[in-house]
């Protein structure tokens, strides 16, 4: 049977996927307290709901085109540093830096721009949207790395899993959006799934970021261990 | 270790995963929930109800129904035989039967018709002016003892958070007709402008009428589309001024003047719409008119070319009432998604605060045949829907009596004439609201409130920005926070709540389109001179009579 020799993520410096893993989680964490904190403000009725958009917007706006232009740079960066497949991963992985800079913008962009017709859901169409430009380059990335054969094997059932935390934290929100709105209006079942999905939505960024944290903390333990001498790791992650 | 451990696991994960599938597919499905009104015996047995004690044997009631287009039935119910009429027969001893069963726009007619033959029914629903006819014809039966005998407690609370619609069932101080009720306060004037528009223009929230004239005209002047194109509206109006939407009241209110409802000045009630203070309103729209402000042909414009041109977002403000986001002010956002309308309490020409006029929701009583053997068994009925229905958190209780989620278009309290609504449930359901969002807690809301909850929930903290209509009306400072306001010292109540008077039934059909032909023409550029000989005409016509009668009226029902 013919052996594939594992490697780790990068061949020099995880530089740069632990940037990118940080920038990811830092930016989810940032927009889901800026989020909570205004919502709360909003919900209390210290701020009106108008201030609560505009705000939330222009932060959107902002951390949203710095935090895009981050992950661009990291995932090629990243892409640089990689080979093969995995360098493939993380230069598909680069589509999703899109998504935070259409956070705030989706509606414009579609509706006025673009002029495609918001069927009465703009809002829901427009998150749809930016959660696909996110979410699919991500789930390719982590397919890719879970299927490449040199990925170490602790780096493929970390990718595999994130290939569902990033479509359960991408799509729980939209489904019980449509189930709410459109589907089922008024079914309380589907009210405690808002409250649920409303936490979830919350980790969109924050959890993709964590595997990616992972991913490099697993690339890098495999990195200091193939590096001792006489020391092979084959596909079976035997060492010998 | 094996070569193939890496593939084994994944294997193996696979095949657990079929494996559950599997069995989850095989599973039994969940029993099938009775539909909602199923004519099972003991569809009742499980529910916790209020009940009195049941008639035995029981007894018969005729009554007569009027049905909309939209009513619908599930299996083999029918308006005969549905969980209303069950439920009265099951559970009050009381077997109703429908003499007869129209459209409602034929009510009233056929009504008068079987009245006139003398094919009176044992209960029956009848408006205001039917209820004093009926009364004085002495077909009517004498509720005041049964109701001090047998209205429950919540009964009671419902009738009297409006202080207006007792009274209104009363005639020469006894209780003929159990009023059905609803929320008064809802007729209230608001103030509903684009918010999104007055964010890209950077105005502040109009805190007086010359600064809704100011939004108006730079709404027209500024661009707030962004089109480049001179197409918008600062103020929206329908050739109906004083409809639910798109009204005229709320303006003129801001001018302290209140058309078509009676009022006290000077001791004595007058007609709003024949004061001097509507002078002042009248050139105000007459300026905004020749400004181009309002849509030119708004004279020939009904509710549903205006609702067009909101869906069209080339509205900036609208004055009408608190659920105007449900209908039509939701079509703006759903073409423009960023569109979000703000309601604001009436702004005032001067410095004394303006007040939102607004008048009795009572539209209709019950009423019970003169020599009926069992005028308790309407107050039973009554007792029922208050006991049981209003307020209720039980969700099978309500599914049962009320329809369910999956039947949405199956209204079951459209079966039954006893139908009453909570007042105040609306502002006392939205306050609780407002509670549990500031602690986000909705535990312990009823359902209808905890979903509303979640809606906003969902504008709040998914940003799915067509949850709006519910923020902008039950969220925080939404539109429910002004019609308290309205409810404390902000409101102005149509005094007279009575039957039409004599001259009043006689002459206000011809009056009331005058009024309204003078206010368009003088709004598109007739000489104010008109709304003088209006007045001056008004009482000549039969408005003097009016107002003594009116006056009359009010001596005798303080």
């Amino acid at each position: 049977m013919s052996e594939k020799s594992k490697q780790p993520l990068a061949r020099k410096s995880h530089l740069p996927l632990i940037l990118l893993g940080a920038t990811m989680t830092g930016y989810g964490m940032l927009t889901a307290l800026v989020g909570s904190w205004l919502s709360n403000q909003a919900m209390r009725g210290l701020i009106t709901a108008s201030a609560y958009r505009n705000r939330l917007m222009a932060f959107e706006q902002t951390t949203g085109l710095i935090a895009g232009l981050l992950f661009f740079v990291f995932f090629v960066w990243c892409a640089v540093q990689a080979s093969g497949g995995v360098r493939v991963a993380f230069a598909i992985g680069a589509a999703a830096s899109a998504a935070p800079v259409l956070l705030g913008r989706a509606e414009r962009l579609l509706f006025t721009v673009i002029g495609l017709p918001t069927m009465g859901a703009g809002s829901v169409l427009a998150g749809a949207v930016t959660t696909l430009v996110f979410a699919l380059p991500m789930m390719l990335l982590f397919i890719l790395l879970a299927c490449g054969r040199r990925v170490p094997r602790g780096g493929r059932w970390l990718s595999f899993a994130s290939i569902f935390i990033v479509l359960g934290t991408a799509f729980f929100p939209i489904y019980v959006t449509v189930l709410a709105f459109l589907l089922k209006p008024g079914d309380p079942a589907v009210g405690r799934m808002i409250q649920l999905s409303s936490q979830i939505i919350k980790l969109r960024f924050l959890l993709p970021g964590l595997s990616l944290l992972g991913l490099a903390f697993i690339s890098m333990r495999f990195a200091r261990l193939s590096l001792e001498p006489a020391e092979t790791v084959l596909e079976k992650g035997e060492v010998k | 270790m094996n070569p193939l451990t890496g593939k084994v696991y994944v294997n193996r994960f696979i095949a657990v995963l079929l494996l559950t599938m599997l069995l989850l597919s095989c599973a039994r499905p969940p029993s099938p929930t009775p539909p909602p009104g199923a004519s099972t015996d003991d569809a009742f047995a499980k529910l916790s109800l209020v009940v009195p004690d049941r008639y035995d044997p029981p007894i018969e009631m005729s009554s007569v129904m009027a049905v909309d287009a939209t009513i619908k039935f599930l299996g083999e119910n029918d308006i005969h035989n549905n969980v209303w009429t069950r439920a009265y027969e099951q559970l009050l001893g009381i077997k109703v039967s429908y003499k007869w069963v129209v459209d409602g726009s034929m009510y009233a007619q056929k009504l008068g018709l079987s009245v006139n033959s003398g094919d009176i029914p044992d209960m029956f629903r009848v408006s205001p002016a039917q209820l004093h006819l009926f009364q004085e014809a002495g077909l009517l039966a004498d509720l005041t003892d049964v109701y001090e005998a047998v209205a429950s407690p919540k009964t009671r609370d419902v009738l009297m958070q409006d202080p207006t619609s007792l009274k209104a069932g009363t005639i020469a101080g006894r209780l003929w007709g159990i009023p059905l009720t609803d929320a008064a306060v809802a007729s209230a004037s608001l103030l509903w402008i684009r918010q999104d528009w007055m964010d890209k223009l950077g105005i502040a929230a109009p805190t007086s009428m010359a600064d809704v004239l100011e939004i108006s005209r730079r709404f027209i002047t500024e661009d707030p589309d962004g089109n480049n194109a001179p197409d918008t509206i600062g103020l929206c109006v329908t050739k109906s001024v004083w409809s639910a939407f798109a009204n005229l009241s709320g303006f003129f209110n801001g001018y302290h003047a209140y058309p078509g409802i009676w009022y006290e000045r000077n001791g004595a009630l007058v007609y709003g719409s024949v004061q001097p203070e509507m002078r002042d309103a009248l050139l105000a729209l007459q300026e905004m008119y020749a400004q181009g402000q309002l849509d030119r042909e708004f004279g020939v414009k009904d509710s549903n070319q205006v609702a067009e041109t909101i869906a069209q977002g080339k509205c900036g403000m609208e004055f009408g009432v608190w659920w105007n986001p449900y209908h039509p002010l939701n079509q703006s956002q759903a073409n423009y998604p960023h569109a979000f309308w703000s309601a604001f309490p009436i702004p005032s020409v001067d410095d004394v605060p303006a007040k939102s006029q607004y008048s009795s929701a009572v539209g209709a009583f019950l009423v019970v045949r003169n020599g009926y053997e069992h005028p308790e068994a309407l107050l039973r009925m009554v007792n029922f829907w208050s006991d049981n229905i209003l307020g209720s958190q039980d969700d099978e209780l309500r599914q049962t009596f009320l329809g369910d989620i999956e039947n949405p278009d199956v209204v079951l309290y459209k079966y039954t004439p006893v139908v009453l609504w909570e007042p105040n449930a609306m502002i006392d359901g939205s306050k609780k609201l407002r509670e549990a969002l500031a602690k986000k807690d909705p535990s312990g809301l009823d359902l209808d409130t905890q979903w509303r909850y979640r809606i906003i929930q969902a504008y709040f903290e998914q940003g799915t920005l067509e949850a709006w209509v519910e923020v902008a009306t039950n969220g925080p400072n939404g539109a429910v926070t002004i019609l308290e306001q309205v409810l404390k010292d902000r409101g102005q109540l149509n005094r007279f709540y009575g039957v039409p008077t004599v001259t009043m039934a006689e002459k206000m059909p011809t009056l009331q389109p005058m009024e309204e032909e003078v206010i368009t023409k003088i709004i598109m550029g007739e000489p104010i001179a008109m709304f003088d000989q209006f007045v001056e005409n008004w009482y000549r016509l039969g408005g003097t009579e009016i107002v003594n009668e009116v006056n009359l009226w009010a001596e005798q029902n303080p």
